[in-house]
């Protein structure tokens, strides 16, 4: 009230000047609250931001790479360790969030909450049963959108680790498939999902119209866990996921069929010199590609044992089925995070630990512009928008 | 699938014995330490404050002189297989949860050398849960992570289980033994 008076008291001596001046500016509507397009272009992203100094309150931000004034469009909550997706063909954004009645204690609550694209205002939420989702730093392929769409599979750890269905257009639960010893969830075939498993072997599961397992297979010896570990987070060309590994060997699986098919011919980012020791992938989500047939690797100069989540400065462009590296692109800095746009000519991401955000051309390497520290505390993952 | 069963429980049981957490916040956070070992990146070394790592602030050190070092910094001994906020900078110690957490039960386990008495000790990292992120003095050591895949050796996992709640809030690093020695 006092801050209304004071206002008042503000109006009078300017209006005691506005006779000799331009014409007063317009009123402006209240309230008034921005909306975004609901269909939202291929240069924005979502960034999740894992927001380390209060994980109870993180959030996604919505950023456009074009934009170096106002590159924030916005904010979704992602509370509590969250996982995020999005639908353009839905028109939606959903987190799988975990919350509590007294913030910080009380009774625990997991949900997926559905947001409009446009308004960014909840529209739905499905409660998840159990208090047994994962939590962790921010990994894509614990939350995955499968069906075209219509579901979501959610991964849980307890330590026991298992993947709950979600029907998202229904609103409602389908069920709970065991996956003890594997762990994240790769969209595979017509309704399925591929994880791997800590004996180095990977299962691929279909799922029958409602939900349930229908066909399962196993693949021994795909991964070498300790000499050649996969960075969780791949790059899909296609319906093709490349991992590249801590050492940077190049990994290709076909997703499209039924059961993943590991492709025979294995690729590397290669060497450089000036490495102390030697050049590593490295940093938090690491690998991205153009959508057609080049992978880009985040690398670090200074690779050994335990360096892999360090970040790294410069992006090695690959063709994997050549088996060529093209370029190395230097960014200047140290960064944990890079991603592609899907734009018709796209751009280069790459998102330091600490919320830099600079955008490069990836055919010549130079960068564009730099978004600063204007949209995310703590980048862990970036999203393009499909 | 039966065929998983003895995998979930040997995982269950060496998970429950323990080597993750959520360290990636952590790793995260060394990204931006990792710049300071790194010439060429004075931007990267300028920030590195802000979550905790390069704070500046008073050592804490121990009373004892065979246990040499600064309970706030990264370098200190104990920490040599932690991940996430020290709880000395929280209001707790290197070895007790600040005022108003709970102490996780399930924590991994890391072998330190004390260069106060060349002795190895088994150091137990147990979490303390229930209050938000204490944000101070951010700390990680990374050798032998591996992907989630295993979770017993990989670190980005919130380890905040068996409390009454998920909350994280700092690390310890509780000396529960000698190692390799009668």
């Amino acid at each position: 009230m006092a801050a209304l008076l004071l206002g008042a008291a503000c109006v009078l001596p300017a209006a005691a000047h506005a006779a000799a001046g331009p014409e007063p500016l317009a009123e402006e509507p209240i309230p008034a609250v921005t909306t975004l397009p609901q269909n939202w272009p291929a240069s924005w992203l979502l960034v999740h931001d894992l927001n380390f100094a209060s994980i109870l309150d993180g959030k996604l931000a919505i950023v456009d790479t074009h934009d170096t004034v106002q590159p924030l469009k916005g904010l979704v909550r992602a509370s509590q360790f969250a996982s995020s997706q999005i639908s353009p063909a839905n028109h939606e954004i959903y987190t799988a969030e975990t919350f509590y009645t007294r913030l910080t204690r009380g009774e625990r609550t997991d949900a997926i909450t559905i947001w409009d694209m446009a308004t960014l205002q909840p529209k739905g939420e499905i409660v998840l049963p159990g208090a047994k989702r994962q939590l962790s730093v921010t990994y894509r392929n614990i939350f995955q959108l499968i069906n075209h769409d219509s579901w979501a599979l959610v991964a849980n750890f307890t330590p026991a680790q298992s993947v709950t269905v979600v029907d998202l257009a229904g609103r409602k639960l389908l069920g709970e498939i065991d996956l003890p010893g594997c762990s994240h969830i790769y969209p595979t075939g017509e309704r399925g999902f591929t994880s791997f498993c800590q004996d180095g072997s990977l299962i691929s599961i279909q799922l029958d119209a409602a939900g349930k397992v229908q066909s399962s297979k196993t693949l021994p010896h795909v991964q070498d866990i300790d000499r050649q570990p996969h960075f969780q987070i791949p790059a899909m060309i296609g319906k093709v996921a490349w991992f590249v590994s801590y050492h940077g060997q190049i990994k290709g699986f076909d997703l499209s069929g039924p059961v993943a098919a590991p492709l025979p011919k294995l690729a590397s980012v290669g060497t450089a010199e000036g490495g102390a020791p030697e050049w590593r992938p490295g940093g938090w989500q690491v690998i991205a590609s153009d959508g057609k047939n080049l992978l880009y690797v985040l690398m670090s100069p200074n690779g050994k044992e335990g360096s892999h989540k360090d970040g790294g400065t410069e992006v090695w462009v690959v063709d994997p089925v050549a088996g060529k590296r093209l370029s190395r692109i230097a960014l200047g800095g140290v960064f944990s995070s890079i991603a592609m746009t899907h734009e018709a000519q796209p751009r280069l991401v790459a998102a330091s630990a600490d919320g830099l955000i600079d955008i490069f051309d990836p055919a010549t390497g130079q960068k564009i512009h730099s978004l600063g520290r204007t949209t995310a505390a703590n980048p862990t993952l970036i999203t393009p928008v499909p | 699938m039966p065929i998983f069963d003895s995998w979930t429980e040997k995982a269950a049981r060496r998970v429950a014995q323990g080597v993750s957490r959520r360290g990636t916040l952590a790793r995260l956070g060394a990204a931006i330490t990792g710049a300071a070992i790194i010439p060429a990146l004075p931007v990267s070394r300028a920030v590195a404050a802000p979550h905790g790592a390069g704070e500046a602030r008073p050592p804490i050190p121990s009373a004892l002189a065979h246990d040499p070092g600064n309970r706030a910094s990264c370098d200190y001994w104990r920490y040599c297989a932690i991940d996430g906020f020290l709880c000395s900078c929280c209001g707790g110690s290197v070895s007790t949860c600040p005022p108003g957490t709970e102490m996780s039960p399930i924590t991994w386990i890391g072998t330190c050398t004390n260069p106060g008495d060349g002795r190895a000790y088994v150091i137990s990292y147990n979490d303390c849960c229930g209050t938000t992120s204490c944000g101070h003095c951010l700390c990680n050591r990374n050798e032998g992570d591996r992907p989630q895949v295993r979770p017993q050796s990989n670190n980005d996992y919130n380890w905040c289980l068996g409390t009454q709640s998920s909350v994280y809030n700092c690390s310890t690093a509780v000396i529960i033994g000698t190692a390799g020695e009668k």
